[in-house]
This record gives C-alpha cells, sequence and structure tokens, in this order.
C-alpha cells in the first residue's frame, strides 16, 4: 500500500508538469487556434540554461532559476515574432502545426550545439531530505513543483477571466476577424499567447531540473506527453488540461512501477489514440464547439507548380541522363550517400502522395520505414527468406496497418489526424526498442545481406544507385500517370475543400485511404532498401526524428510536385557529407529550413525554381511573337 | 404527365429550438427550370442542404428519381445524378480553371485508377476527349483565355460560372444552383440566364436559389417561395408575382408585378 502511494505521488509529481505543459498547449490554443509543438524545448532550454548559470558561473540557484526563466521567455518572444506571428497571418492551421514542429527542431539542434548530448540534472532547491508527511515520503521538490503548478494556474486563471486583457485574448481566440474589427491588435496577442507559453514552459522546466535528468532530446518527450495530457483532458479547458496531465502522470508511473517502462510508453500512447477516436475534443470539451471555417479558409491558397509539357519532358530527360552518369564521376563515399539519398526519396514520394497531394499530414512516416525494415531484417536474417519476399511481406504488413489506421482515423482531419500519426510513429518506436527479442533492441540488427533479385546481388553501391533509381524511375512514371488524371484531382479536391470534393460524386474516404495506403508502401520498401544497404538497422534509424526529417526534407524540397522533394532530399543528406564539420549542425539546419521554407517558400526549392523557369520562358516567348499575347488580350 | 425528378415531403429542420424549415412539400418537373426565392434568412440555402443531406433533416423525405436520398452520402447522391454549387463559390484552390472543371468528371471516368498510372492509351484518349469537352464548356462561358490559371486567381462571378460547368461537366440530372448571378453585371446575367435555358433544353433539370428577380421571372417555369422557413406560395412567375401573400412578405413596396418583365 506504501508502494502504491509512493508511486502514486511520483506520478503526481510528473503529472503536474504535464499538467503545465498541458497549460501551455491549451492557452496558445485557444488565443490562436493552433497547437504549439514547440512547448517542450522551452522546458528543456530553461533547466539547461539554469544549469550553466548555476554550475558553470557560479551563480546561487535561485537567481539563476529566475534569469533562466527570464531568458527562455525572452527567447521565445523573439522565435514568436520572427516565426510564429507572421506565420500566422499566412499559413494554413496544419502548416503552422509544422511550422512548430520546425521549431522545436531548430531549438533543439541548437542546444545539441551548445550543450551535446549528455545529460544534466540539478540538486533539488531545499535539500536532498524528504518531508514525512502523514507517514509518507515526499521529496521537497515534489512540493515545489506542485506549489508553482498551483500559482501557475491561479496567475493564468485571473489574467484570462479577470482582466482586460484576458477578455481581448479570449476574443481573439473565438473569432480573430472581429476581434481586429474591435481594434484588439490580434499579432500582439499571438505573440503573447506564444511568449506565456515560453513562459510556462520555462517555468515548467527550472522546477522539474532536480528530478528528472534533462538532454537535448527530452524537449520532444516533454511535448508528446503534454499533447497527450491535454488531448486527454480537452484542448478548450485548462481544468480538462490539468486533470489530463496528472492522470497521465499517475497512470504512466503506476504502469511502469508495476508493468514495465516500454509498456507504459504504449499505453500513454493507446491512450491517446483511444482518445482522438472517442472523444476527440476531449473528456471536457466545451458545450460550444469552435468555428473552424473563421480562419482557415483564408489561408489554404496552395501555388500551383506546373512545367509546361514539352518542357517538363525534356528537363526531365536531362535529369536522368545525369543521374545516370553521377555515378562515372563522383567519389566512392559520395554514391554510397546518393544511394540513401535515392532510399529515402522513396519514402518522400510517398508522404508527397499523402501530404502534398491528399493534404493529409503524416508525421509517423518512419513508422512504415520500420516496419519496411525490421520485416525485411528479421524475415532475412532469422528465417532465410529471399530479399524480395521479405520486402514484400513488409509491405503488406504496413499496407495492413495504413488501412487500419486510416480506418480508426479517417474521421480526424488536420491537426489531429497529424496527431494521430504522430502516436503511431512513437508505437512503433517503443516496439522497435522494447521488443528486443525480436528486434535487437537499441542495439539494432546486425549482419543483413546486400539486396538481391534471385541470384544478382546489388552489393556494390553503383548497383544499388542503378537499381534505386530504375526503381524511382518506375514509381514516379506511375505516379505521374495517376495523378495527372482523375485519381491526383480528385486528392487535390480532397485536400482544399472536401464538402466540394464529396458533392462531385468523390469518396473521400476512399481516396484519403488510398493516399495513405501509396505512402505507407513507398515508405516500408524505403524502410527495406535501408536496411538491406546499411546491413545494418536500429530503431533510431527509423524513429520519430526520421519521421520529422522527412517532413522537412518534402517541404524544403517542395510538396505537390512528386520530384521536387528530392532537392530537400539531397539538401539534407549530402550536406552533411559534403562538409563533414557542419555535420553536428544537421539538427539545427533541419529545423532552420523547415522554418524558412514555411514562412519564405511555401512552395519549396523545386517550386520556387519551375515558378522562375516559367516566368523566364514565359518573358522570353512574349518577347519573339508579342502579337500572340495581344490576341489573347483581345479575345477575354 | 411530366414526372417527377425530385420530390420533397413535409421536410423540417430544427437547429437547437429555430425550426428553419417548417413542413415544406413541393415537386421538381423532370426537364424544368424551377427557382427557389425567398428574403434573406427565408431557409433557402439551408433547403438545398437538406436536400443533398449536408444536414440532417429533423423529419420529412427527400425523393429523388423515386428513391429516398436523406441518408445517403453526399458523393453517393452525386453519382445518383443530383449535383449542387454552392452559395459562396468553392473551386479548388490549387488547381487552374480546366483542372478544375476536369474534376467535375470525376463519376463518369471509365479508365481505373491502375489504367491512368500505367499510361495506357486508353486512359490517354479518354483524358484528351474530357479535355476537349472542358475546353468547350469554357469557351461556352467566355473562360477559354483563364484554363490555365489559377481557379482562385479568376474574380468572384467567373468562379461562380467555372463552379456551374464544373458541375456540368457531372452531367447530372438535377442541377441545384445556390446563388449562381450573384457578382454578375446585367449583360452576364443574360449570358447566364441563356445558359441556364440551354442546360434545361439539353435535358437537365435545374433547381436555383436566386435574388435577382430579372432572372428568375425569366428563365424559371415554376417559383417556390419561402418565407421563414415556409413555403408560401408556389406557381408559374405570373401567379406568384400577383399572390398577395408573396407580395407582402416578401417582395412588398420594392417590387411591383410590372418589374418582373
Amino acid at each position: 500500500m506504501n508502494e502504491a502511494i509512493q508511486i502514486a505521488i511520483g506520478g503526481v509529481l510528473l503529472g503536474s508538469i504535464y499538467a503545465m505543459l498541458a497549460l501551455g498547449f491549451s492557452l496558445v490554443y485557444r488565443i490562436t487556434g493552433v497547437i504549439n509543438l514547440s512547448q517542450g524545448a522551452f522546458c528543456v532550454l530553461a533547466a539547461l540554461t539554469m544549469y550553466s548559470l548555476n554550475v558553470t558561473f557560479g551563480m546561487p540557484l535561485f537567481f539563476a532559476a529566475l534569469a533562466a526563466i527570464a531568458f527562455t521567455t525572452a527567447i521565445g518572444i523573439l522565435i514568436g515574432a520572427f516565426t510564429f506571428v507572421p506565420g500566422m497571418t499566412r499559413l494554413s492551421n496544419s502548416n503552422i502545426l509544422m511550422l512548430t514542429l520546425g521549431l522545436l527542431t531548430m531549438i533543439n539542434g541548437v542546444m545539441l550545439l551548445i550543450w551535446g548530448s549528455q545529460p544534466y540534472s540539478l540538486p533539488p532547491f531545499s535539500g536532498e531530505a524528504p518531508v514525512v508527511l502523514f507517514g509518507i515520503r515526499v521529496p521537497t521538490q515534489g512540493l515545489w513543483i506542485v506549489g508553482t503548478t498551483l500559482v501557475l494556474i491561479l496567475c493564468l486563471w485571473l489574467i484570462l477571466f479577470r482582466t482586460n486583457l484576458g477578455k481581448a485574448l479570449r476574443a481573439c481566440a473565438e473569432n480573430p476577424a472581429a476581434a481586429r474589427l474591435m481594434g484588439i491588435d490580434v499579432k500582439r496577442m499571438t505573440l503573447l499567447s506564444f511568449g506565456m507559453s515560453a513562459l510556462i514552459g520555462a517555468i515548467g522546466g527550472v522546477v522539474v531540473c532536480p528530478i528528472i535528468s534533462i538532454e537535448f532530446v527530452t524537449g520532444q518527450e516533454f511535448t508528446i506527453s503534454g499533447f497527450i495530457a491535454v488531448t486527454i483532458g480537452g484542448l478548450q479547458s485548462f481544468g480538462g488540461a490539468i486533470l489530463g496531465g496528472l492522470a497521465l502522470g499517475v497512470l504512466t508511473q503506476m504502469t511502469a512501477g508495476y508493468v514495465s517502462s516500454m509498456f507504459s510508453n504504449g499505453l500513454a500512447l493507446g491512450l491517446l489514440l483511444i482518445m482522438l477516436l472517442w472523444r476527440p475534443n476531449g473528456l471536457f470539451a466545451p458545450a460550444l464547439r469552435k468555428r473552424e471555417d473563421v480562419r482557415e479558409a483564408a489561408r489554404v491558397q496552395v501555388g500551383i507548380v506546373r512545367l509546361q509539357g514539352r518542357q517538363g519532358w525534356i528537363l526531365a530527360a536531362i535529369a536522368l541522363l545525369i543521374a545516370i552518369l553521377v555515378p562515372h564521376i563522383v567519389s566512392y563515399g559520395m554514391l554510397s550517400s546518393l544511394v540513401i539519398t535515392g532510399i529515402l526519396f522513396l519514402a518522400v514520394i510517398g508522404l508527397d502522395v499523402l501530404m502534398g497531394w491528399a493534404g493529409q499530414i503524416n508525421l509517423g512516416q518512419a513508422g512504415f520505414m520500420a516496419i519496411g525494415g525490421y520485416s525485411a531484417a528479421i524475415l532475412v536474417t532469422r528465417y532465410d527468406w529471399t530479399p524480395i519476399p521479405s520486402t514484400l511481406f513488409g509491405m503488406a504488413l504496413s499496407l495492413l496497418c495504413a488501412i487500419v489506421l486510416s480506418l480508426v482515423v479517417m474521421r480526424l482531419r488536420g491537426l489531429y489526424l497529424a496527431l494521430a500519426t504522430l502516436a503511431f510513429g512513437l508505437m512503433i518506436d517503443s516496439m522497435t526498442v522494447g521488443l528486443t527479442e525480436f528486434t535487437g533492441g537499441p542495439s539494432g540488427i546486425v549482419g543483413i545481406p546486400s539486396f538481391a533479385i534471385g541470384s544478382y546481388v546489388f552489393a556494390t553501391p553503383t548497383q544499388m544507385y542503378y537499381f534505386v533509381l530504375a526503381l524511382i524511375v518506375t514509381i514516379v512514371l506511375l505516379l505521374i500517370g495517376a495523378m495527372r488524371s482523375s485519381f491526383g484531382r480528385a486528392l487535390q479536391a480532397v485536400r482544399t475543400d472536401q464538402m466540394a470534393a464529396a458533392a462531385l460524386g468523390i469518396n473521400v474516404p476512399v481516396h484519403k485511404m488510398a493516399a495513405f495506403a501509396i505512402s505507407a508502401l513507398l515508405g516500408s520498401l524505403s524502410g527495406s532498401l535501408y536496411a538491406f544497404f546499411f546491413h545494418y538497422l536500429s530503431p533510431e534509424m527509423v524513429g520519430s526524428v526520421r519521421s520529422f526529417e522527412l517532413v522537412a526534407m518534402l517541404i524544403i524540397g517542395g510538396e505537390g510536385t512528386l520530384v521536387g522533394s528530392v532537392l530537400g532530399v539531397a539538401l539534407l543528406t549530402l550536406l552533411p557529407t559534403i562538409f563533414q564539420p557542419l555535420a553536428a549542425f544537421k539538427t539545427f539546419a533541419e529545423g532552420v529550413l523547415l522554418v524558412f521554407s514555411f514562412l519564405y517558400m511555401p512552395q519549396g526549392l523545386f517550386g520556387t525554381a519551375v515558378i522562375r523557369f516559367n516566368r523566364w520562358t514565359h518573358q522570353a516567348a512574349s518577347r519573339i511573337t508579342p502579337s500572340v499575347s495581344a490576341v489573347n488580350r483581345g479575345s477575354v | 404527365m411530366t414526372r417527377k425528378i425530385l420530390e420533397v415531403a413535409s421536410l423540417t429542420k430544427v437547429f437547437g429550438g429555430l425550426c428553419a424549415v417548417e413542413n415544406v412539400s413541393f415537386d421538381v418537373d423532370e426537364g424544368s427550370i424551377t427557382a427557389l426565392i425567398g428574403p434573406n434568412g427565408a431557409g433557402k440555402t439551408t433547403m438545398f442542404n437538406l436536400i443533398t443531406n449536408v444536414y440532417q433533416r429533423s423529419d420529412g423525405d427527400v425523393l429523388f428519381c423515386d428513391e429516398s436520398i436523406c441518408d445517403l452520402p453526399a458523393n453517393k447522391i452525386a453519382g445518383l445524378g443530383l449535383v449542387r454549387t454552392f452559395q459562396s463559390a468553392r473551386v479548388f484552390p490549387g488547381m487552374t480553371t480546366l483542372e478544375n472543371v476536369l474534376t467535375g468528371a470525376h463519376l463518369h471516368m471509365l479508365a481505373h485508377p491502375a489504367q491512368q498510372m500505367l499510361w495506357l492509351p486508353k486512359a490517354t484518349r479518354e483524358e484528351r476527349d474530357l479535355v476537349a469537352k472542358a475546353d468547350a464548356l469554357l469557351d461556352l462561358v467566355n473562360l477559354l483565355a483563364f484554363r490555365d490559371v489559377a481557379a482562385t486567381d479568376l474574380p468572384m462571378g467567373a468562379q461562380k460560372l467555372l463552379e456551374v460547368v464544373r458541375a456540368l461537366m457531372a452531367q447530372p440530372k438535377l442541377l441545384l444552383l445556390d446563388e449562381p448571378a450573384a457578382g454578375l453585371n446585367d449583360s452576364e446575367t443574360e449570358e447566364f440566364a441563356a445558359l441556364i435555358c440551354a442546360v434545361r433544353n439539353n435535358g437537365i433539370s435545374v433547381m436555383v436559389v436566386e435574388h435577382n428577380m430579372s432572372l428568375v421571372m425569366g428563365v424559371a417555369d415554376k417559383v417556390l417561395v419561402l418565407d421563414a422557413g415556409r413555403l408560401i406560395a408556389q406557381g408559374t412567375p405570373g401567379d406568384v408575382q400577383n399572390n398577395a401573400r408573396v407580395v407582402e412578405a416578401y417582395i412588398g413596396q420594392e417590387f411591383s408585378p410590372q418589374d418582373g418583365d
């Protein structure tokens, strides 16, 4: 009994942190209608700053904590002003979600550069000796945590419901356009909410640092846990956020204490999926549902990126010729990187069909890579299957998962779909790490042979290069065939206006599912080839970080173009190879490029290039035959 | 005796405590143009949303070609041949004008996506024929010059025309148009009236919600008048114009019978 109480207390402490994070999520959501995934990073930034101020610069703990909170909030406001606020005016809500994902990656990258990848921990604020209350030992830090959470909740409530500022903030939440007409500076309110969520995150990070060791990636875990908490409780309700946080904390601690910590992750994610399905608005959803059209409609404008028929084919032929010649020019190491580029490109093509064409966000693409990779690795090394059947088995398994998942998440859109796929990816993550007897656990599977067709083995990078190239050309041709006709048009219609699409007889769920299936199949294929090429597979090669990376590659390259994302894949894969010293900057660069692309280059590298090219050829054409355009104008 | 293509029977919709549509019954004859008019907030668009099952009805029934369509999903209803446009033009952003029109033909594609993937001659040929058909329709409404322009870059009036053309590509039996002439100037409205008549003469029944009286009175075979969710009159344009209840409830002082050419 005593043990259970101790565990429950641990759960409440952890839950308080989740509750704080959930509050931050809820605050930003209620004011801006979007989820801020960078929330967790501010926690870690504050904790690590406090560590440095205290240990390296010898500042007293209390002042170090205050300084760290102030510093983190300032950074948060700065980042918000230059990314989040301008993003709010020109991006759709799901793109903002990914913008904040970019911010999370970016801040993680900076922290990796400054603090490295080792864990840090600080002594408790008021000494190690626990306080004994009614015969139960409570760590003093726990009192700090619970106290801070209570004070925070009280302050937030007072600000939002007892001041004019709060009224203005809530007006922004209900209807930004009307709020603007009433003279409320919506931009400033957006910035304020972002800054407040950074502040909440910072306070949380500072008080929790003594009980959890913190490293640069902890931010991701905080974000995910906080998010699960707020989904359970309900994004629209502060009370729900707090209760959701506490419930999640106690539940995970109980499972970790009595079953295993690996199972507790799975349980949390399962809980998230169930909540998303059963009650997407959370346990404490308000009776009034938020109008979704107020803000969304104005920002789904997508640029059109098209190469004119013949030009497109000529450019493609030139590109293919270069691709065929490349192995004779580049070094051995470079060639390997090119093969990896090609293999990852396969996964990104799938992602493009789903995100760029059908408009459904997938933050768990690496989960399908993992299914494909591990199926291939396990079947080939343990059961003596040959590579092709094992790859096909992986694809079949992925297809099955995709169908089940899309049946389950069918009703979800945008935000919630993104989170369901994130949860799926994380679940696969915890399985690859946890099912040690199958997957080899964290150390992975070694001794995977090269890919082979019959007796022909693709042993060298050159052989593999041409094989992957042929595969890419085939798949791209097939998909272009589909995308240029009714299937592609239906997907685009589903992407931008589901109601109008259905009114034309398009079966929206079936098309979403088809796109998801294509995406899963290509992800799985990519994962299998990845394992065969590396002769080795470990969880982090196909983990959630990889999922985010794939999304970044797609956005940077250009979504909705099938081929454009190759530029993004190449950029993020080849640059670290070419400039070895820059490898440490990879995470940071990924985040920065993702944020930059969203804000300044929404069509991506490829789209921007195509638009420039079209303008250039158009100008060239009109210089030669000015009469044609004049005639056209006359006929209008 | 003409067939009834659409029969609405005692249709009722209650939002909370508000009765938006109350016990409304009417028929649409095959091959006719039926106009639905009424003051703002009378429930016209709600009626369309009930017919196409965007809103769940509270009571009553809707029969399309003698088949109840009240519980069918929107895409099945379109599949039966009942296609609608929206009050605020809903062209697909990110697609060109031509692509928007082609999307309308979704229901009638013979080639399977797999055949399209494999670039089979059958699929390519169909695609080419479809483009020719779309071009012809765009030419008809003077939008051909804009075929490769982003549809959202068109002015609002043109977007509404585009939406009608897109719906026509779906080869409907009955076309529901929700305020198609809003945003058109007088000469464009005349052209639009001619377009609707041409559509009807091709055997497609039309039901239209419209505020533009000259358009309604000029082309409609039958006019239905809604007021506060109730059907207060129906009949030929002449009947309705002379109906005392209609004049009182809706047309009032602003409109006298002589105006309706």
